[in-house]
């Protein structure tokens, strides 16, 4: 992937070109995952195992993910440590996946998750495989909720996704699965072995004027990263059509006041 | 009939002090002028106290007469007398004052009933507050709330007691909402609440546990955090202090106790979500929970409850080294979870801070296990990141239901295991 990064004062600006996928294709069950030799097994309940697990997860929502389809790991059954070197450390982890939006068990994934060093400020890498049938069939839906958008007279948008007592109107559901995925580009981004990232809030989305065949949106939202307990501030440009996928066009930053960014909280 | 009511009502407004006892009521049917004449010379009889409550004034309507006790005989005999006929209406007067009285309480009691309250919806602060003092009032022999101090921004921070008596019974504590954003916590701990003072009495279990051991249940331990959640950023998570020299305020009042303080897994930057502040128990609150219970210095449990991850820990968090009881907390965590789990199926993961979640220092269980409370726990409860903090209002039923297992299941450990 070729990415730009500017500096301007306190912000930042990551801008991604169309998304080419770095170093591994995965197509499930198509993708021999190198002979798993780990140097050190974990236990599955402790963190290193679930903050490698959140960032397959990710990885997975990156490239399956739709406003019908929304993935979460619901376990690690298996973990193991191996350390790289000066690449990295690397997590070989089995572990249980849901499509969230239907409650629907989608069997056992297997994935590698490399940490680069940690000064070497770069994103994970995944490998991962999931057993039984991956697909999850919503191409009725993305059809019809495309076809709705693009034939709509005004543009939509919402806001405060969820509420504050956890509530999503049913017609903005889609948005919110929409905004969880395309986090996930940026999630998968900014995690290391020191994040456990997750899509806390929404606080707006408006659809943007498009002349190509796919959608686009502007969304504001808010990450929670469960071992800093930051709150980060998010402005993603994004696409998305049912042939095209989800794809995240540019990405910003919005640091509150004299706050520290999550990646150089490591103790 | 329906006047009585008004008009007892009254009666009792004006009479508030006295007692009617075998006082009567009596209904005259006057068949005549002459009857009415004789009943208008009664009514300027002074001696006999007589109240009308109905006058004499035409055949056409009853007359009724209030007749204190010492002066029924006399009247009824000159009733008897002059041939007016008369009924005993009212035959003891106190005794339905005294019926009404309870009717009235049963009603005041209806209406700001402890039960009334939408156990799954969350409520702000004052709606909470109001609630206990309904819970109190309705369950006066087992539940009492404390005040054990006031916040940064001086609202009370009020702790609930179930005791069914003795003195310096050994306790358990239970606090939710030290991390403002945090809503299912409370609005568990409210359920919880309820819970307890609904179910002694009938489950067994929970009755010996009461009847040896109190119970403190503190469901907002971070007030100011909660107002300023509902009011301006429901993703605060910190107290209010103000921190000199920072436009940032706040301190993560779960890295401001007296444990392994200043350490790893807290920030020193006012500005961040996990700073620890200026020194340990800088923070208000958790100043008067620590003064709380060292005073009281009968604790034998701990239980912070927070969200979300779906989580039972142990200590220590502000180090990975395993504590001396490591393998009795660690059992006691995972039949708990257990018997969570076997309600919905919820997952939840057990084991110490340090390695099922962070490292973090200055945490509450740390601080009051190396105090000597040994049973010290604490709850992430759901979800494992979907919602995250926005846990739908839905879900705060079963979580609390699930979640009671799991209390109870270690409070019946503490209750078995006297130390």
């Amino acid at each position: 992937a070729h990415t730009v990064l500017y500096i301007t004062g306190l912000q930042f600006v990551l801008k991604l070109t169309p998304h080419t996928p770095a170093a591994s294709p995965s197509v499930p069950g198509q993708e021999d995952i190198q002979a798993a030799m780990p140097v050190e097994e974990l236990d599955p309940s402790h963190y290193p195992a679930t903050r490698a697990a959140k960032v397959a997860e990710h990885f997975i929502n990156t490239r399956y993910g739709s406003p019908f389809a929304w993935f979460g790991s619901s376990g690690v059954k298996k973990a193991g440590l191996e350390d790289m070197g000066v690449l990295g450390t690397k997590y070989h982890i089995e572990f249980t996946l849901k499509e969230m939006t239907r409650n629907q068990d989608m069997g056992l994934c297997s994935a590698e998750v490399l940490f680069h060093r940690a000064d070497e400020r770069k994103p994970p890498q995944v490998q991962c495989t999931c057993s039984g049938a991956f697909q999850v069939n919503t191409s009725a839906e993305e059809e019809d909720l495309y076809q709705r958008l693009r034939n709509a007279t005004s543009l939509l948008s919402g806001s405060d996704i969820p509420n504050s007592v956890g509530h999503i109107d049913p017609e903005m559901a889609p948005f919110w699965h929409l905004g969880g995925v395309a986090s996930s580009f940026i999630m998968l981004r900014e995690s290391n072995e020191s994040t456990l990232l997750n899509m806390a809030h929404i606080d707006n989305f408006t659809q943007m004027e498009t002349k190509d065949a796919q959608l686009m949106f502007q969304y504001d939202i808010l990450l929670h990263d469960m071992v800093s307990q930051e709150i980060l501030k998010w402005k993603l440009l994004l696409s998305w059509s049912p042939d095209g996928g989800v794809k995240v066009l540019e990405a910003e930053w919005d640091p509150k006041c004299q706050a520290i960014p999550t990646s150089s909280i490591l103790y | 009939m329906q006047y009585f009511v008004v008009f007892l009502t009254l009666f009792l407004a004006v009479h508030s002090q006295r007692v009617f006892t075998g006082d009567q009521v009596l209904r005259i049917n006057a068949e005549s002028e002459e009857h009415i004449q004789i009943l208008q010379t009664l009514q300027k009889e002074q001696e006999m106290e007589l109240d009308f409550w109905i006058h004499p004034v035409s055949v056409d309507l009853p007359v009724d007469i209030h007749v204190p006790s010492v002066h029924l005989q006399k009247v009824k005999i000159f009733l008897q007398e002059h041939n007016i006929p008369f009924s005993v209406m009212i035959n003891n007067l106190q005794v339905l004052l005294e019926d009404e009285q309870a009717e009235m309480e049963k009603n005041r009691i209806k209406e700001r009933s402890s039960k009334s309250l939408n156990f799954g919806a969350y409520h702000d602060l004052y709606t909470i507050y109001n609630w206990m003092d309904s819970l109190v009032t309705e369950y006066p022999n087992l539940v009492s709330k404390e005040h054990i101090g006031l916040t940064y921004e001086n609202h009370a921070m009020y702790v609930l007691k179930f005791s069914t008596g003795g003195s310096s019974r050994p306790a358990i504590w239970i606090d939710a909402g030290i991390h403002a954003r945090e809503w299912v916590s409370s609005a568990t701990a409210v359920w919880t609440a309820n819970k307890i003072a609904t179910d002694y009495g009938h489950d067994s279990s929970l009755t010996s546990l009461l009847n040896k051991m109190d119970i403190y249940l503190m469901i907002v331990t971070n007030p100011d955090g909660y107002v300023y959640t509902h009011t301006s950023d429901r993703m605060w998570r910190k107290t209010r202090s103000v921190n000199p020299g920072s436009m940032c305020r706040g301190v993560d009042p779960n890295r401001n106790w007296d444990a392994g303080f200043g350490g790893p897994g807290a920030s020193s930057n006012p500005c961040s979500d996990s700073y620890h502040g200026p020194y340990a128990h800088s923070e208000v609150e958790v100043k008067n929970v620590v003064n709380f219970i060292q005073s009281h210095g009968q604790f034998k449990s701990f239980i912070s409850i927070h969200a979300y991850s779906q989580l039972l820990m142990y200590p220590y968090g502000y180090t990975c080294t395993n504590v001396p009881d490591q393998a009795e907390l660690d059992s006691v965590g995972r039949s708990a979870v257990n018997a969570l789990s076997s309600l919905y199926g919820t997952q939840y993961k057990v084991g110490n801070i340090c390695r099922i979640i962070y490292q973090a220092s200055g945490g509450s269980i740390d601080w009051s296990y190396d105090i000597g409370i040994k049973y010290s726990f604490a709850f992430e409860l759901r979800d494992t990141g979907r919602y995250g903090f926005l846990l739908p209002a839905s879900q705060i039923i079963p979580t609390a239901s699930e979640t009671w297992l799991a209390l109870k299941h270690i409070m019946e450990h503490v209750r078995d295991n006297a130390y």
